[in-house]
């Protein structure tokens, strides 16, 4: 690898965005299902994987930044669902 | 047979457990084969240095999952018969109850909020 250029490719990118929104997904489950699981080692591991993904999401929120389409995040859903 | 049918409340704990646990095995299996994906369309040095990790990472989760699932008898990798019994058993217990009512019919809680989302645009008429 020579010297790290500024963006991501194209491809990496959208990879990218599927495996932060897969990672997401995940995250939200392993959290929600705690509630409902009756096994306490079941419930322990997935509290594991709640801590894991909450740091992977921040790691790979962080390389998502080089995304060549990267813009500034406002607090709130930018676009209103209808036109 | 319906939702308050004691027979349904049978080994309810267990069943809901080994439902959850397939589910939490799956998306391990998935996330290992969609970061493996990733890897393969990925040059830059600090993007594959991060997925090398988390495919790792998700490599070791899913051992736990399944070693757990065995320990409790959720997961039989080597007994075919009584793997094609749950397998069974749970799509025919699922099948029952999707079959059954659990919620309301109207379950549109809009009116419950102080506000409705997307009011200002017309967001409740979509």
């Amino acid at each position: 690898m020579t010297n790290s250029p500024e963006h991501l490719a194209g491809h990496e990118s959208l990879d990218l965005h599927e495996v932060i929104n897969f990672k997401t997904l995940c995250l939200a489950k392993s959290k929600l299902m705690q509630g409902l699981v009756f096994d306490q080692d079941l419930k322990d591991l997935m509290q594991k994987d709640v801590i894991q993904s909450m740091q992977a999401l921040q790691d790979l929120q962080a390389i998502y930044t080089k995304a060549p389409f990267e813009t500034t995040v406002p607090t709130h859903r930018p676009t209103p669902i209808l036109n | 047979m319906d939702a308050l049918d004691p027979a349904n409340s049978l080994h309810m704990p267990e069943m809901a457990d080994m439902t959850f646990a397939m589910d939490f095995l799956i998306r391990a299996k998935e996330g290992v084969r969609n970061i493996a994906i990733a890897l393969t369309e990925t040059v830059s040095a600090d993007a594959r240095a991060l997925l090398k990790q988390q495919l790792h990472q998700g490599i070791e989760l899913h051992q736990e999952i399944s070693e757990l699932m065995i320990r409790k008898k959720w997961f039989h990798p080597y007994e075919l018969q009584e793997q094609y019994q749950l397998d069974q058993l749970s799509a025919n217990q699922t099948v029952e109850i999707a079959k059954q009512q659990l919620f309301p019919e109207d379950t549109r809680r809009k009116g419950l909020f102080d506000r409705t989302p997307d009011e200002h645009i017309g967001g409740d008429k979509a």
